[in-house]
């Protein structure tokens, strides 16, 4: 059976519902992807998708309200304790203004173990500012 | 058609618009940097026009009439309140009939030598709290 | 992902008919703050068109310009454009219920005074010179508040929103937007806007002008009129482009990091609690799972 060569990912945020209450959670992000009925948690922020070693895994973000901007910050693979570590922290960062020349693709390793979810940090960017900045340690991908 | 008509009939109300970066606003948790007033008395001597210090040329028994336009069409912005010497002007929301846009009113009690400042409150997106101006707009006499 | 770029064009119209001119009249806004957007509030906004390409030189972004005529002094954008026809067709129906009770009365004592009532009610019905028949025809005049105005001389009267008629100049000749207006089921926008979609692949700054319609209300005999009046207003877009760059490996593309613990060797020093998080945490924050990382940008 042939699997998709590219899975993708988008996260679908309602910005003005986010930095209004601070949060990612209460509905103010939905995660989606493409990769078939064996994900689970779509539109939630608890998306977990599943990949095979060789795919190519892409990320992007989308305002609901279209004419809000939002990016991608970092996408941060977590530790089994949660944290997330600066070996994955990437030149993007930091540079506000440049946030939409990331692109955040990348190949699943062939050494993927299946049935092992691995949790992410994904943060967004929502303008620029004090509050601007929101993660989630939520979505997940997992081997299948 | 200018506003200076003083034949004793209607004249034209000030419109104050304050024009809201609504993202901005929440990202930064302050209107400062994210406002700008506007209103229709520039002909009458008003200045500051697209700051947030907007000083409005007034004269007594002029209407003043408090409006807010959000740069992202979607989003929810509305004045909550605005804080002014009562002595001189007591504004009051009021709605357009039939809808629930809402606007601010209220008539200029009196003519005043300086500048009184005031403070307008912004309800933004579904933000709990209003955010209140960090510069004040005045009305001048 | 195509981007909605929105550009607001707001006119002071009072002052704009008196001056026949939008020069210091026109207050110009758009959403690319961020990317470097010049002379925000003010006649002379520079849009900053922020594109991007892929490794092939191919357009990475798509990028959607949408303008919005505003008015200063008018009814706010947030109420039905077609609120003025809905408010005529309820001082119809008030009149005629009025009507009805004077017909009714067995003793009008004061009739004219009964009539001079309705009068205010009905207002002043707007014709329209041929060319804008249709849009504002039948329409009534009313003021800030939204009540019918009788009193047309007295200036107390809310102007019609702005319109656009043309997107031309430069960035329109030399290819670089391809501007159009198209229908929406989007009652703020009157159903019509302006769009444009841009070739990023070119950087430069590019100047465009803006045809504005406005209208003037003339009273021509006992029939009051909305004339049109046409102004032109000019404003720039700047086009940058860099190359898209690849988030987690800084250059092309590499397999996913997904474990961040390469090898047991280093390991131990990733378990250091890392230095990368630091910002204090915002109020509010207090949801399981979800922090603020924060104060970042403010550090810089």
């Amino acid at each position: 059976m042939a699997y998709k060569p590219q899975i993708n990912i988008i996260a679908v945020v309602d910005v003005i519902g986010a930095l209004s209450g601070g949060t990612l959670h209460n509905g103010n992000l939905c995660l989606v992807d493409n990769a078939g009925e064996e994900s689970t948690g779509q539109g939630t922020a608890h998306l977990r998708t599943a990949v095979r070693p060789g795919q190519v895994v892409q990320w992007s973000a989308l305002a609901v309200d279209l004419q809000t901007p939002v990016e991608i910050r970092s996408i941060t693979f977590l530790g089994e304790d949660g944290v997330a570590t600066p070996a994955t922290r990437t030149s993007a960062e930091g540079d506000g203004d440049k946030l939409d020349l990331a692109h955040w693709a990348g190949v699943v390793p062939p050494s993927l173990p299946s049935g092992t979810p691995f949790k992410y940090r994904l943060e967004l960017q929502m303008y620029e500012g004090r509050y601007s900045v929101l993660h989630v340690d939520s979505p997940a991908l997992i081997g299948v | 058609m200018t506003s200076e008509t003083d034949n004793g009939g209607a004249r034209r109300p000030i419109a104050i618009t304050a024009v809201v970066d609504c993202v901005g606003a929440l990202a930064t948790g302050t209107v400062h940097g994210n406002l700008y007033f506007y209103d229709t008395n520039k002909a009458g001597g008003s200045q500051g026009f697209g700051t947030e210090q907007l000083r409005t040329r007034v004269r007594s028994g002029d209407q003043v009439l408090w409006s807010v336009l959000a740069l992202e069409c979607e989003a929810y912005t509305a004045i909550d309140g605005i804080d002014i010497d009562h002595e001189l002007c007591e504004p009051e929301r009021r709605v357009y009939p039939g809808t629930d846009v809402a606007y601010w009113i209220g008539t200029v009690k009196k003519d005043i030598p300086g500048d009184t400042y005031y403070q307008v409150r912004f309800r933004l997106g579904s933000r709990d709290e209003p955010i209140v101006t960090t510069l004040s707009p005045s009305l001048v006499g | 992902m195509a981007q909605q770029l929105a550009i607001i064009v707001l006119v002071d119209i009072g002052n704009a008919l008196e001056a026949n001119s939008l020069r210091d009249n026109v207050y110009l806004f758009d959403n690319m703050k961020l990317h470097g957007s010049d002379g925000q509030g003010t006649g002379d906004l520079v849009t900053a068109i922020h594109g991007a390409y892929w490794r092939d030189g191919s357009q990475a972004t798509e990028q959607v310009l949408n303008w919005l005529p505003y008015s200063l002094g008018s009814l706010p954008p947030t109420v039905p454009r077609g609120y003025e026809s809905e408010r005529a067709l309820q001082s119809d129906a008030r009149a005629l219920e009025e009507l009805d009770a004077l017909t009714a009365k067995p003793d009008a004592t004061d009739p004219a005074a009964d009539l001079n009532e309705i009068r205010k009610a009905v207002g002043t019905r707007v014709k329209t010179t041929r060319r804008t028949k249709g849009r504002l025809s039948g329409q009534k005049v009313i003021d800030l508040t939204g009540e019918i105005v009788t009193d047309t001389s007295a200036g107390t009267y809310s102007y019609p929103a702005p319109v656009i008629t043309d997107i031309y100049g430069q960035a329109v000749d030399e290819k670089i937007m391809y501007p159009a207006e198209y229908g929406s089921p989007d009652l703020v926008t009157d159903g019509w806007y302006w769009s444009a979609t841009v070739d990023s692949s070119r950087p430069g700054t590019y100047s465009y002008s803006m045809r504005i319609q406005l209208h003037r209300l003339v009273q021509r005999g006992s029939e009051a009129l909305w004339e049109p009046v046409n102004l032109t207003c000019e404003s720039a877009l700047r086009v940058t482009s860099e190359p898209k760059v690849n988030g987690f490996t800084g250059s092309g593309m590499g397999l996913l990091p997904l474990d961040p613990y390469p090898s047991s060797a280093q390991g131990a020093e990733y378990f250091q609690p890392g230095p990368q998080q630091p910002g204090p945490q915002q109020p509010g924050s207090q949801q399981s799972g979800v922090q603020q990382s924060g104060l970042v940008e403010e550090e810089r």
